[in-house]
């Protein structure tokens, strides 16, 4: 009895470990997959490739910070997530899905006034949505969520 | 809404992993309660209280809407 609860536990510990690993796994495949466009461009960085470089690892060190975390938390026994921990994603998610409309209706109203292909243009709305998401995460952690 | 949560851990010489553990939480929700940042939800107010042995409203103290 004591070896299938032990064996249960075990199993339990293995998904939580999981949940936390997964997020290593995307931000190495995000790695790889930069270093692919690296590799395929011409050798020479403009400036908006390499503005695009440094927020790409910015968002790569976020994700590996909030993946440290949970493994961590993890390794201690705690849960992979609390009532806090969903508050906290719901209300970031809500937030940043807020401010991206506004992010693409920038967008919108720039593409005709710069010179940047449509790949790039949509480049840089889904990197902008992931440093909301990042921005808005962290303002949140910071300042909590009080008066839900 | 305040809450007496640091006093009583300390009271009962436990650490926030500690209580967290007891609590089925993470310990940066104890941190987050602890520092009024998070309003905790109806089951968890209880689940401290009963940790602390004290009533709800011993353990958490609601103000006044002042507006």
């Amino acid at each position: 009895m004591l070896f299938i609860s032990n064996f249960v536990l075990e199993i339990l510990n293995l998904f939580v470990m999981k949940r936390a690993l997964l997020v290593f796994v995307i931000a190495t495949l995000v790695l790889v997959s930069t270093g692919l466009w690296l590799s395929m461009s011409s050798g020479f960085l403009n400036s908006f490739d390499v503005v695009t470089l440094g927020i790409v690892l910015c968002l790569v060190g976020f994700a590996v910070y909030i993946g440290y975390r949970r493994f961590q938390g993890a390794r201690r026994g705690e849960p992979a997530e609390d009532e806090l921990s969903k508050q906290l994603l719901r209300r970031t998610s809500s937030l940043s899905y807020y401010i991206s409309l506004y992010l693409w209706v920038a967008i919108l109203f720039i593409k005709d006034r710069v010179s940047l292909d449509v790949e790039e243009l949509l480049g840089m709305g889904i990197l902008g949505m992931a440093v909301v998401f990042a921005v808005c995460w962290i303002i949140l952690n910071i300042r909590g969520i009080r008066n839900e | 809404m305040n809450n007496r949560i640091r006093e009583h851990r300390a009271r009962l010489r436990l650490t926030q992993d500690e209580l967290a553990r007891k609590v089925n939480v993470r310990r940066e929700t104890i941190v987050f309660l602890e520092q009024n940042r998070y309003n905790p939800s109806l089951r968890l107010a209880y689940d401290l209280a009963k940790v602390f042995g004290m009533a709800i409203e011993e353990l958490f103290i609601f103000e006044e809407d002042r507006e």
